[in-house]
Parts: structure tokens; sequence; C-alpha cells
């Protein structure tokens, strides 16, 4: 398992991400990070959590309940137009480390 | 369902209050999405509720991130306190210290005395500037790691 201090700093855009590709309520995000990355790495519940209202309470992305198959209730997050535009720079800011990370430690 | 609300209760029982009963509430609210998900994938109910409460984490894991920018706030905060602390400090010894000249020069011209109480009441803001400088070297040490 890596190490989740480098992830940490990401972990916002990586949610975002998740919530704009649709709509997801919060276990489907925990769930889709593990299978994703092949369960190398898999994000801790109340991290996940915390994350979450934060960002629902910068209004980058809103909630709201939703159903899922046999009528269960699930609160599903949204994104917002700030969610996108706070996602796109993050993204931005994300291939400028990449590439510069990428120059200086590949041979 | 009862023991999930029964753990994040006592997950978060140090929490301050003004926002342990929307941590709580909306804590266990997802957790009890995933428990229902894990019933549905095959679980029986007691399972399902350890696998959640074991992947949970812990209180750290929630506050971790929020912390760290709550600390730097109230650090700064305490800079700026230090300043108002100089500011004052100052002002009082440079009053203090007017009297001093004045009552000096006013009533024995002819011995100049005032130095060694002006150099006394100048340890004042000397010590607050001492405290100010430290706590910014703190921050500085603090802001590397």
């Amino acid at each position: 398992m890596i190490n989740s201090d480098i992830i940490r700093g990401h972990l916002e855009s990586v949610i975002l991400k998740l919530i704009i590709e649709q709509d997801r309520y919060g276990y489907e995000i925990a769930n889709c990070i593990r299978e994703r990355t092949d369960h190398k790495f898999s994000i801790k519940e109340a991290t996940l959590y915390s994350i979450v209202s934060r960002l629902e309470k910068r209004d980058l992305i809103e909630s709201y309940i939703g159903e899922k198959t046999h009528g269960k209730k699930r609160r599903y997050y949204k994104i917002t137009s700030l969610g996108n535009a706070y996602y796109y720079e993050k993204k931005q800011e994300w291939l400028l480390l990449k590439s510069i990370l990428g120059t200086l430690l590949e041979e | 369902m009862k023991s999930i609300k029964n753990f994040v209760k006592n997950t978060f029982k140090d929490v301050p209050k003004e926002i342990r009963e929307e941590v709580v509430s909306s804590v266990s609210e997802t957790l009890v999405e995933k428990v229902e998900d894990l019933i549905e994938s095959g679980l029986n109910e007691q399972e399902a509720i350890d696998k959640a409460v074991i992947e949970f984490g812990s209180v750290e894991d929630y506050f971790e991130q929020v912390d760290k920018r709550a600390r730097r706030e109230k650090r700064i905060k305490t800079i700026k306190h230090y300043r108002n602390d100089l500011i004052f400090s100052s002002t009082g010894a440079l009053i203090i210290i007017g009297i001093l000249i004045f009552s000096n020069l006013y009533y024995t011209p002819s011995i100049i005395w005032f130095v060694i109480p002006m150099l006394a009441v100048l340890w004042w803001p000397l010590a607050v500037l001492y405290n100010l400088l430290n706590k910014r070297e703190n921050r500085r040490e603090k802001d590397d790691e």
C-alpha cells in the first residue's frame, strides 16, 4: 500500500473528478477509488467524509437525496459550476507537477 | 443500524459541541449507506457493520486536513496579538520615559538620573519584541516542515 501522505493533497481533485463523471454517493466514491487503483490505494472513510463535507461547504459540490435500486435512499453528490472550474484549475496544477517531476526523476 | 450510530457517537465524543451533531449525523448516514451496500453484496448484517467500522479509520483521519488549516489560522492570530502587545508596550514605555525626562529636567536639572529608570522601563517592550520574534521563527520552522 502506497504512503497516503503523498496522495492526500490530491484527494480533493480525485473526488471531484469522480463526481464530475456522474453523480455518486459516499461509499460509491470509496469503492471506485479502490477498484480503479486495483486495490493499491484505498481511502479511509473518515478521510473521505471529511473531504466531501468540506467540498460541500465550499459549494464545489451539492447533495441531494436520490434513490438507488430497491428504493433505498442515498445521499448523492453533484458537481456545481464552481466545482468544475476548481477541478479544471487543480488538473492544470497536477499536469504541471507531473511534467516537472517527470523531467526531474525520469532517466 | 443502532450500533453504527453508537459507534459514530463514541468516535466523535471529544469533538467540540458546535459541530458534533452535524458530523455525527452526516457520518452515520453515509456509514449506514455503506452497510446497506455491503449487505446487498452478500454479507450478513453483523459482518457488514464490522467491516464498515474497521475500515472507517479514526477521528484523526477525519480532522487531519481541517486541523492543519485551523491551527495555522490560530497561529497567525497570536502573532497579531503579539504585534498589538508590542505597540501597546512601546507606547506605554514612551509615555513613562517622557514623564521621567520631564520631572528630571524640571525638578533636578543639575543631576541626570532619568537614564537609570528608563533602562528598566525599556525591558518591557524589549521582552515583548523578543516574544514576537520567537513566535515568527516558530512559524517559519513549522511552515518549512
